[in-house]
């Protein structure tokens, strides 16, 4: 956006920038085109004054003739020609000073002005004194006089007449000159006007272009957006179906042990993952407990939910204490490359009242028992699939009639990123349950730590509590379990289940 | 010459954050004995707990050494869940790790 309106201001300044060089050039071509005219009017004033010149040649032949011609012959009729140009010659020359003074030709100004004298001279000392017919020297000397008055005065109408000349050509030279150079100004002028006309389509192009390319990256978007939502949607199935497999193993019936447990997705659909419990009694009267949490979301966890779980079973059957059974889960799972998966298997003897079990990545049991505040028990050994030939950590815990071990995922206790927090909710919502009677525990402890607020994580809950008086000093049994957890065991999905929730 | 690399990461570690996470940890080659510093790291997702172990499994098949720095008490719970106490040498500050690193290298 920021780079756009950049580009957009850049583009701008160009424009600017050629649209002021374009006002250079038409004023720099209109003041030529000004000097053009200044040029032609001193070229034909230039014309008029040689035209003035050449006269003044002219007039001052005939004033020569006429007076030549009344020498000779005394006869007033020659006098003609020398009063005709005697009375024009000297206004003449002076016009011609004038002229060439306003239009500064120094030398030809000089000449006339010297002209204009020996004009002067010729009448006083050569034409005055034939006309009076009383010459003061000798007719040769006076004529040599005339001669070479004549002949000076002939050579400053040259002079001006070259000067003239000289300055008319200096004159037409800068006009061509100037023209050239208004040539040059259209030619750039036409070569700009092309340029910004062709700087204003292509903006036109490109930003048509640029709409063209959002629309089209717009559809995509949304065609894209729509793909995944439609693999989000066949995802969520998938997931959901498998999750619910969950919900449909049901929890054992045994008169010394009783059984609470609820798992509840994510409410945003992608992040719903392989959150799984299973409680099951075995051969030679134990009681097996697990609860697991695959790294990731969506379908690629749910089918190694469903992976390890049978595998835990499996490995279960085969005997041995919970290390035992988590370490051949963890080489199977790392021998198929699985995500990693968290865990906690364990067995309860409720003869004894013992709990065992092993924990692999696995946020610790909780442990409730009467009269006391519930506390979190040991944990910590390597999720499922991390590392080959993994050892897991076996832990044993005395118990007492009436206490109740608390499995939970991750979900439970990392709601506010704060684990420290979770796990101080998790034991309030514990003990918060302990004070209930005939109460489903899991469902309890989950309705407490969210209060109705969403969960954006997968949430299981299971509990396994031995028969005994309960921390709300009743005594329970295998009928008061029956009777109190008939709804959960004996017909199908949870409430909080997705096929809860699709069925209600 | 110091040959510690140091990798730091901070805030909340979670999927959103995958890409940048496993860019970070990840090896070069040239590495002779990494420093992760956690210090101000509050949370971490399994997703990245789960590239906190790939990236020290590789680094023990390079024989490098790998001290984690944790600084929050709320990580470090999380660090004990997924038993990564056992497989990490952790150190609540920097300079006692990067003391554990140079020593080991000098020996």
């Amino acid at each position: 956006m920021a780079n756009r309106s950049n580009s957009r201001r850049a583009g701008a300044t160009i424009v600017l920038v050629l649209l002021l060089v374009l006002g250079l050039l038409i004023g720099g071509g209109l003041s030529v085109r000004s000097l053009i005219a200044r040029g032609f009017d001193a070229t034909t004033r230039l014309r008029e004054t040689l035209g003035i010149s050449r006269q003044s040649l002219v007039a001052q032949l005939d004033e020569e003739t006429g007076i030549r011609g009344f020498a000779v012959t005394h006869d007033r009729r020659f006098l003609f020609p020398f009063t005709a140009a005697h009375q024009i010659l000297q206004p003449q020359l002076a016009d011609l000073i004038g002229r060439l003074e306003a239009q500064h030709v120094d030398v030809a100004a000089t000449a006339a002005i010297d002209a204009r004298d020996v004009n002067g001279y010729w009448l006083a000392d050569v034409a005055t004194p034939l006309l009076a017919n009383r010459p003061a020297r000798d007719p040769l000397a006076l004529e040599l006089d005339g001669k070479a008055l004549i002949d000076r005065y002939r050579s400053d109408i040259e002079t001006i007449n070259a000067a003239l000349n000289e300055r008319t050509q200096e004159t037409q030279q800068s006009v061509r000159d100037a023209i050239d150079r208004i040539n040059i100004f259209v030619a750039f002028t036409v070569v700009l006007i092309a340029a910004i006309g062709a700087g204003v389509l292509e903006a036109q192009r490109r930003s048509t272009q640029r709409i063209q390319r959002e629309r089209l990256r717009a559809e995509r978007e949304e065609r894209e957006a729509q793909a995944l939502r439609a693999a989000y949607a066949a995802e969520k199935r998938i997931a959901d179906s498998l999750q619910e497999a969950i919900a449909q193993r049901p929890l054992p019936t045994i008169p010394t042990l009783r059984f609470s447990a609820t798992y509840v997705p994510a409410t945003d659909e992608s992040m719903v993952g392989g959150d799984w419990y299973d409680a099951l009694e075995l051969p030679n009267n134990r009681v097996l407990f697990a609860i697991g949490d695959v790294t990731g979301h969506g379908i690629e966890a749910a089918v190694t939910m469903n992976r390890a779980r049978q595998s835990l079973i499996s490995s279960a059957l085969l005997g041995g204490d919970p290390g035992a059974v988590l370490r051949r889960v963890n080489e199977e799972l790392y021998a198929q490359r699985a995500p990693l998966v968290t865990a906690v298997a364990g067995f309860a003897d409720a003869g004894t009242y013992e709990f065992v079990y092993a924990t692999a990545g696995h946020p610790p049991p909780l442990l409730i028992e009467p009269g006391r505040r519930p506390r979190l028990l040991d944990c910590g050994s390597l999720p499922l699939g991390a590392l080959a030939g993994t050892e897991y950590k076996l832990y044993r815990t005395q118990s007492v009639p009436g206490a109740t071990l608390v499995l939970y995922t991750d979900g439970a206790v990392e709601h506010s990123r704060n684990v420290l927090e979770g796990e101080e909710l998790l034991i309030e919502a514990a003990a918060g349950a302990a004070q209930q009677d005939e109460v489903d525990t899991a469902s309890f402890i989950h309705a407490t730590i969210f209060a109705g607020r969403p969960a954006g994580d997968d949430v299981a809950i299971l509990t396994i509590a031995f028969a005994g008086v309960n921390a709300a000093g009743v005594h329970i049994s295998a009928d008061d379990a029956s009777s109190a957890f008939a709804g959960r065991l004996g017909r199908g999905p949870a409430p909080g289940t997705a096929l809860g929730r699709l069925a209600s | 010459m110091s040959a510690i690399t140091v990798i730091r990461l901070t805030g909340e570690l979670e999927i959103g954050r995958k890409d940048e996470i496993s860019r970070a940890l990840r090896l070069t080659g040239s590495e002779r004995s990494i420093l992760v510093d956690f210090h101000d790291v509050t949370y971490a997702d399994s997703t990245s707990l789960a590239e906190l172990l790939r990236f020290r499994r590789d680094a023990d098949a390079h024989g490098i050494p790998v001290a984690i720095v944790i600084g929050s008490r709320q990580f470090a719970r999380l660090i004990q869940y997924a038993g990564l106490s056992d497989a990490f040498t952790v150190f609540e500050d920097r300079g006692a790790a990067l003391t554990y690193l140079s020593a080991s290298q000098t020996s």
